[in-house]
């Protein structure tokens, strides 16, 4: 078994797999249709103000695992699905920010500065055509890269690090969460150790259940599902229906633009914007590859540095950034589409996840059961198949088919997707709080992980409430088994060292990494406090 | 008084009818939930699930699979423990959960007669092992090396496989760093990736040892491997313990005789099928089918929970 062998058995896996139907005699597998209906939901979902991919991934995940079943067969169909979804959502997001100035996702924000200008003055086919073309471009070229890096990163991690530097590892990322996801460092922390509190209830090596509180419940520690769905899903819906409720009445919707133009892409537009997507594309990639910064930032970044290009290259009479620039919304999108590629080089490597669609893909993964997102992925053994490696290059596979949808008939479903943003809230919502509670019961089939999830609900709520975000908590959730696990093994590989995380050079790196990180962030946040101040 | 006993007679006729009759055709009530106590991806976990989807097959039985791994086994027998006892929840254990980690932990209140064993699937092949780049060919060399002076890391999936490690060491005047891992395929991983120097592997090590990667260093069980029977057994080396042990399904107490026998039977059908996928998995990593039932498995599953207490005395040493 080669290299080659092992990424030609995962193309089979996807075209070959179980079979739906047939036309002419060809068979179409179940992954390729279930990898269409998520794309198509993703860009529904995405053009949909109040919902994301996430939430399309959550409700989905237990409802497809109870179709599908826990065999491996069900690996590919089910991530198949949250790979379109994933990528359909990030189309999708940009389409009321263009039409309607309302970001469906948040990182579609900068996407509103120049695409709805552009709508103001007639082009907002136009805006479409530019918003869809650089993202999928930077999609692509994302993928590209994960592909590339995520065997070689992994192979590179199982050959260097041993216990302690992988324990080391655990913290270096769990550090970073904190310190760069939601703005703040020290609400970070707290909503990591919140996350590591929750994991550690009824885990651990002890015979006896640890913090269950004596409940039989709690012995087994908190159900995954519920507890991410909780935070995640019922705190976000709890936290836009107050809001909703407080701002009733004083958001008035803009008209419906007039689709009066008929302008196209032109190969000439398509020149003028490239050097713009190929940047963004680079930055957001980076960005996307260190776990839990995300997209906004990446968007951020890609709109600052396209700005700064386009005021010195622009010819009189072209509109400015924020003015209905066509390089402003190539800008945005190209650099928040191309993480969502490289999000999955942690994910897939060290299986760490970077951000909330990441999450899902590792619950599914963890649900089904048959493959462990992590270095152990990538050992391409020539004696024996790795069928872990093989679903990896199936997972590719998913990615190129849901990117070939994107080019193909991405831009067509994505400008007659307008009318989601019609769909009032206050009905939205309460469904979807639906969808998830009967997604978890059917999950676990207990109503007391009904319980968990409106109890996490509420501590999501109060999360948002007081500003702090919730990724870093169900990152923490998700990693805090495996950073006790290794740490207690490096502990004891070491000859119960207590110093073990310190003198090993590559691991005491990683601390003093840790520490920077966290200590850069404070000094940031309360750089950037102090300048507020001075302008308010 | 004749006609009572003759009455008794006959209902203790129908009644034994009845239960053979039910026997042969016993369905679950409902579908079956199977309570497996192993990380998913692992052979334990993989044989079970083969074994269902051969019973969904073969009887309409529906399975779903649940992953309750973790504290040596208890948090399946604590699920499982109060589960109704009609058929419809069984779990997938090992013969050590219901011996050293009961025994181990009496405060859990948990013992093997709270519970109704089925059928035993296989045993283990459990070698000790590490990669062939060490280039050791028996325990012994690694047992030179450490006494040379070098730090030997060794893998465990169990709290009493950690003891038998302990005892190893003591008995040849060795010191190994042991380290708990979650699962067979954790500690094969491990050894695989050098994070740890070998470690107790049951099974999973069988192909790799055939290509050459690795080598079992020693047998942990009563006989030679299979594959290796040239690797000196640990009870050679001065271990008082082995590590036999069953792979076995459970209910809890109270299952009835003819639920109890239907499933058996039916699992055993599977597991000795060499054309099932479950059959041919199991003779390949497990080294053949071992299906033990009824009340010689009872008696196995009790004499493991009373040797436990010695081991448990000897490594408390």
């Amino acid at each position: 078994m080669g290299t080659l062998d092992y990424i030609w058995m995962g193309i089979l896996s996807v075209f070959q797999g179980p079979e739906l139907f047939s036309i002419f005699g060809l068979s179409i597998s179940v992954t390729l249709i279930m990898i269409a209906i998520g794309f198509l939901l993703g860009i529904a979902v995405g053009a949909t103000p109040g919902l994301a991919g996430p939430i399309a991934m959550a409700i989905s995940l237990p409802i497809l695992i109870s179709i599908f079943g826990f065999s491996p067969d069900a690996l590919l169909p089910v991530m198949g699905f949250l790979i379109g979804v994933m990528k359909g959502a990030t189309i999708g997001g940009a389409v009321p920010a263009i039409l309607f100035n309302t970001p469906g996702t948040p990182d579609a924000y900068l996407t509103t500065l120049d695409g709805y200008p552009m709508t103001q003055k007639g082009n907002a086919r136009r805006a479409l055509r530019v918003a869809h073309f650089s993202s999928v471009s930077g999609d692509t070229f994302s993928d590209i890269v994960l592909i590339v890096c995520a065997p070689f990163l992994a192979i590179l991690v199982e050959g260097y690090l041993d216990l302690p530097e992988k324990a080391a590892l655990l913290i270096l990322s769990l550090a970073f969460i904190a310190a760069a996801v939601g703005g703040a460092p020290a609400k970070g922390l707290i909503s990591t150790g919140l996350g590591l509190l929750a994991a550690y209830v009824g885990t651990g090596e002890d015979f006896y259940p640890r913090l269950s509180l004596g409940s039989p419940a709690l012995s087994e520690g908190l159900p995954l599902a519920a507890v991410i769905l909780g935070v995640l899903i019922v705190g976000a819906v709890a936290h836009e229906l107050t809001t909703y409720w407080r701002e009733r009445g004083r958001q008035d919707r803009q008209d419906d633009p007039e689709g009066r133009d008929n302008q196209g892409l032109s190969l000439r537009l398509i020149g003028r914007i490239w050097p713009y997507i190929c940047r963004s594309a680079l930055v957001g990639t980076v960005i996307g590859a260190l776990p839990g910064i995300g997209s906004t930032l990446a968007a951020t970044i890609g709109y600052t540095l396209g700005r700064a290009r386009h005021e010195k290259r622009k010819r009189k009479g072209d509109p400015s950034f924020g003015e209905g620039a066509p390089e402003g919304v190539a800008a945005t999108e190209a650099a928040n589409s191309s993480v969502s590629g490289a999000n999955l080089i942690p994910v897939l490597s060290l299986g760490i996840p970077g951000n909330a669609a990441a999450v899902f893909l590792i619950l599914a993964a963890e649900s089904i059961g048959g493959f462990t997102p992590g270095p152990s992925v990538f050992k391409f053994s020539t004696e024996q198949v790795n069928p872990e490696l093989v679903i990896a290059f199936g997972l590719f596979t998913c990615m190129f088919i849901a990117n070939f949808l994107n080019w193909t008939i991405g831009g067509l479903i994505m400008r007659a997707m307008g009318i989601m943003t019609r769909v009032p809230k206050q009905m939205l919502l309460p469904v979807v709080l639906l969808l998830t509670l009967t997604a978890i019961y059917v999950q676990e089939t207990a109503m007391v992980a009904v319980w968990i999830t409106l109890a996490f609900g509420v501590v999501g709520y109060l999360m948002r409430v007081y500003g702090i975000s919730p990724l870093p908590f169900v990152i923490a959730f998700i990693l805090g088994g495996r950073l006790e696990d290794t740490a207690r093994q490096a502990f004891a590989s070491t000859g119960s060292d207590p110093w073990f995380l310190f003198n090993n050079p590559i691991a005491a790196v990683f601390m003093a990494l840790s520490v920077l990180t966290i200590i850069v962030a404070l000094r940031l946040d309360r750089r950037s406090q102090r300048s507020a101040k001075v302008s308010s | 008084m004749k006609s009572m006993i003759k009455a008794a007679a006959t209902a203790v006729a129908i009644a034994a009818s009845a239960s053979a009759a039910t026997a042969a055709d016993w369905t679950p009530p409902g579908p079956i939930k199977l309570l497996v106590a192993f990380r998913s991806g692992g052979g334990a976990d993989t044989h079970a699930r083969l074994i269902a989807e051969e019973l969904e097959a073969r009887h309409g039985w529906k399975f779903i699979p649940e992953e309750v791994a973790g504290k040596g086994g208890l948090n399946m027998a604590a699920a499982l423990k109060d589960a109704p006892a009609d058929g419809t929840v069984i779990g997938l254990g090992v013969t050590e959960f219901f011996g050293y980690s009961m025994a181990a932990t009496p405060k859990a209140g948990m013992k093997p007669a709270d519970y109704t064993p089925i059928i035993t699937t296989a045993g283990f092949q459990m070698g000790v092992v590490a990669t062939s780049g060490r280039g050791w060919t028996t325990i012994d060399d690694a047992f030179a090396a450490a006494k040379a002076g070098e730090t030997l890391s060794f893998g465990v999936m169990s709290p009493r496989l950690a003891d038998l490690a302990y005892l190893l060491g003591k008995a040849n005047g060795v010191d190994f760093n042991i380290v708990s891992l979650r699962g067979g395929k954790a500690v094969f991983d491990a050894i695989n990736a050098g994070d740890v120097d070998m470690g107790f592997v049951a099974g999973l090590q069988t192909r790799a040892v055939a290509a050459g990667d690795m080598v079992n260093l020693a047998s942990a069980i009563t006989k030679p491997l299979n594959q290796s029977p040239d690797a000196p057994l640990l009870l050679e080396r001065g271990l008082e313990f082995d590590a036999e042990g069953e792979f076995l399904f459970v209910a809890p107490a109270g299952l009835p005789e003819e639920a109890r026998a239907a499933m058996a039977d039916a699992i055993e059908a599977v597991i000795t099928d060499p054309n099932t996928k479950a059959g041919q998995m199991i003779a390949k990593a497990f080294g053949g089918a071992v299906a033990i039932k009824g009340d010689a498995l009872a008696e196995r599953v009790q004499a493991e929970f009373d040797t436990s207490e010695t081991l448990l005395d000897a490594a408390s040493e």
